[in-house]
């Protein structure tokens, strides 16, 4: 609460360096074992350093104090928002039905996702700051789900598709009059 | 938190004085208009420590006794004796000096600091008879020195009374820090002092709820970038996840055993109130609907829940019994009606609702009848939460993007703010008894 925001950010990110180097430190350790007597039993592929192979995956299991910082990561990301290539779409005070207005901003969202298939994709839910916040979290995500049946409707496969509701937490414009809260009534597409 | 929750054993001993008076009601709190009591309440004497302990545990309890609107302080000025060591040693009260200025009861009291611990000695004299109405003795830290305060305010309330006080419990609720967007949970005591932060993670940290026992508290957190239901255990600080099925997920109460949490999840964008066992796997749905089903608040008794639906095209209050199929609307006024909190008697549903443009706070019966108004005001008044004794409610006021928590009678004649000062304050619960 005291701290400078940036310091802890800060923090973060070195956690992110840290994790990137350990990452690096051993791959090393499995070159310099390269020569060891089990190298000689390995598959002809294992034989190649994972570092030196484009593309592939090395996975590696974080320590619980690393997973728990990039969570942590995750749960600050969570309160800010999110770049998108589309258009918010708007909803009517406490209502969770398509407007015809944001239909052709839903059509765009349909054709990149039929376009790139493998693509994956959060729907956020928002709501203005009236009414009780409870309600709203529960109305967020009715918006959400309104959004991704439109899209399943205009031929989107579910697999990519999922949704969060904040309902009234993420306004993106804190006037306080019609126009901000119409603004803050939104669907809001985030690629992952 | 460990360290307050070391303050709270502070009555490691409550010692209660001899020759204490028998129950007499002094203050029937039932008489409209009545006549209020005016006590006297002058400096404690200080052995060993900070000399202002002297002034501010009775200033504290002077606060706590002024909420009720049943007493009266005599201003320090009019004061004609000052209490000494003697005073605890066998010296008598001057009474007719205190019954001179007005006063009909007086509360003296001694501090004992060793350290870091006090031994807080206070009385409650009747100044007509000369009767000791109350004796304690506390001994614990100095630093919760106002938790020994609000606890004999307490005892000057019950023995007045006969109605045991709240003035130890604490509201938590959300708000924003002073910097970041997201959203910590906070206590705050009674009077509004001590404020301090139960969660610190950065993310949205919403809907506190507490247990029966006050030991825990039930809330949302994005900390891991998508909402779950944590379980606080207050004293050791540690969290725990429940009921992780579906996408949104809010508290709403616990059962009156706090064997299980009602909550809302949201499966597939419906949302649903669900019953989630706390000691094992279990998960049931309770209420469902194609509509939004929201804010569960079970009754005292366990028997019944009331919650949110907007079945009727817009959020109403319902009631459901369990075992019946049943559910009744209770909400009449307004076009939106969220948030119930259930009394703790069991006679009364709070909730909020829109009326002539703006949210107020009505009260209404579990079968749907004699609703009433309790505050409205310029702005909004949403998110009521009833005090262990069912006198009073805490709600959020909201103007203009402005907030605050506040406290009204449940008839509402009497508001004061509780707390101000952080962005986005909400959703204020009120604990239980400690």
């Amino acid at each position: 609460m005291k701290g400078v925001p940036g310091k802890k950010w800060m923090l973060g990110g070195l956690s992110v360096v840290l994790v990137f180097a350990m990452g690096c430190a051993k791959k090393e350790l499995v070159k310099s074992t390269g020569t060891g007597p089990e190298a000689g039993v390995s598959a002809p592929s294992s034989t190649e350093t994972p570092a030196g192979k484009p593309g592939e995956i090395v996975t590696e299991t974080l320590k619980p104090e690393e997973a728990g910082k990039q969570m942590a990561m995750a749960g600050i990301a969570a309160t800010q928002e999110k770049p998108s290539p589309f258009e918010d779409i708007h909803f009517d005070f406490d209502k969770s039905f398509i407007r015809e207005d944001a239909k052709p901003a839903l059509q765009k969202v349909a054709d990149y996702l039929k376009k790139n298939t493998g693509a994956s994709m959060v729907i956020e839910g928002h709501c203005d700051e009236r009414g009780t916040s409870e309600y709203n979290m529960a109305l967020g995500e009715r918006r959400a789900e309104s959004a991704k049946s439109y899209l399943v409707s205009l031929g989107v496969k579910t697999g990519g598709l999922s949704t969060v509701s904040f309902g009234e937490e993420k306004p993106v414009d804190p006037g306080q009059n019609e126009g901000a809260w119409g603004k803050n009534r939104r669907a809001h597409f985030v690629l992952r | 938190m460990i360290r307050y929750a070391g303050a709270l054993l502070l009555s490691l001993w409550i010692l209660l004085l001899p020759s204490v008076s028998g129950a007499v009601l002094y203050i029937d709190i039932n008489a409209p208009g009545g006549k209020r009591m005016p006590i006297a309440l002058p400096d404690f004497v200080v052995t060993g420590g900070d000399a202002s302990l002297g002034r501010d545990i009775p200033e504290t309890i002077a606060g706590d006794l002024a909420m009720t609107s049943l007493f009266d302080v005599i201003a320090r000025a009019a004061y004609l004796e000052r209490i000494v060591p003697g005073h605890f040693e066998g010296r008598p009260v001057s009474f007719p000096d205190w019954k001179m200025i007005g006063a009909e009861a007086v509360v003296i009291g001694k501090v004992e600091v060793r350290g870091e611990t006090m031994t807080a000695e206070m009385r409650l004299y009747d100044a007509t008879l000369g009767n000791l109405m109350a004796g304690k003795k506390y001994t614990g830290s100095v630093r919760g020195y106002r938790k020994v305060a609000h606890k004999f305010a307490n005892e000057v309330l019950f023995a007045f009374t006969g109605i045991r006080g709240i003035f130890d419990t604490e509201i938590a609720f959300s708000a924003r820090p002073g910097k970041g967007k997201g959203k910590e949970i906070y206590l705050i005591g009674l009077d509004g002092r001590e404020l301090r932060p139960v969660t610190d993670n950065r993310s949205f940290n919403l809907f506190p709820r507490w247990s029966p026992d006050g030991e825990r508290l039930a809330y949302t957190s994005y900390r891991t970038g998508v909402p779950q239901i944590y379980l606080r255990n207050l004293a050791d600080g540690k969290d725990r996840i429940v009921a992780q099925h579906g996408n949104s997920k809010s508290p709403g109460s616990f059962s009156p055993s706090g064997d299980s949490l009602y909550v809302t999840l949201s499966v597939e964008g419906n949302s649903d109130i669900y019953r989630a066992m706390l000691n094992g796997p279990g998960l049931q749905r309770v209420v469902g609907g194609w509509g939004i089903e929201v804010s569960p608040s079970v009754s005292p008794d366990g028997k019944s829940v009331a919650f949110v639906s907007n079945r009727a095209g817009s959020p109403q209050i319902y009631v459901k019994d369990f075992g019946s199929s049943d559910e009744r609307r209770v909400s009449r006024a307004g076009g939106y009606s969220t948030s119930p909190s259930w009394s703790p008697a069991g006679d009364r549903i709070a909730f909020t609702s829109l009326s002539e443009g703006r949210y107020s706070i009505f009260t209404v019966r579990p079968d749907g009848s004699d609703q009433r108004l309790v505050v409205s005001a310029n702005g909004d008044c949403v998110d009521p939460s009833f005090s262990p004794d069912g006198r009073y409610l805490v709600y959020t006021f909201q103007k203009n993007g402005y907030s605050e928590l506040k406290i009204t009678s449940v008839d509402g004649r009497w508001q004061k703010v509780l707390f101000k000062g952080l962005s986005g304050v909400g959703s204020p619960s009120w604990s239980p008894r400690h």
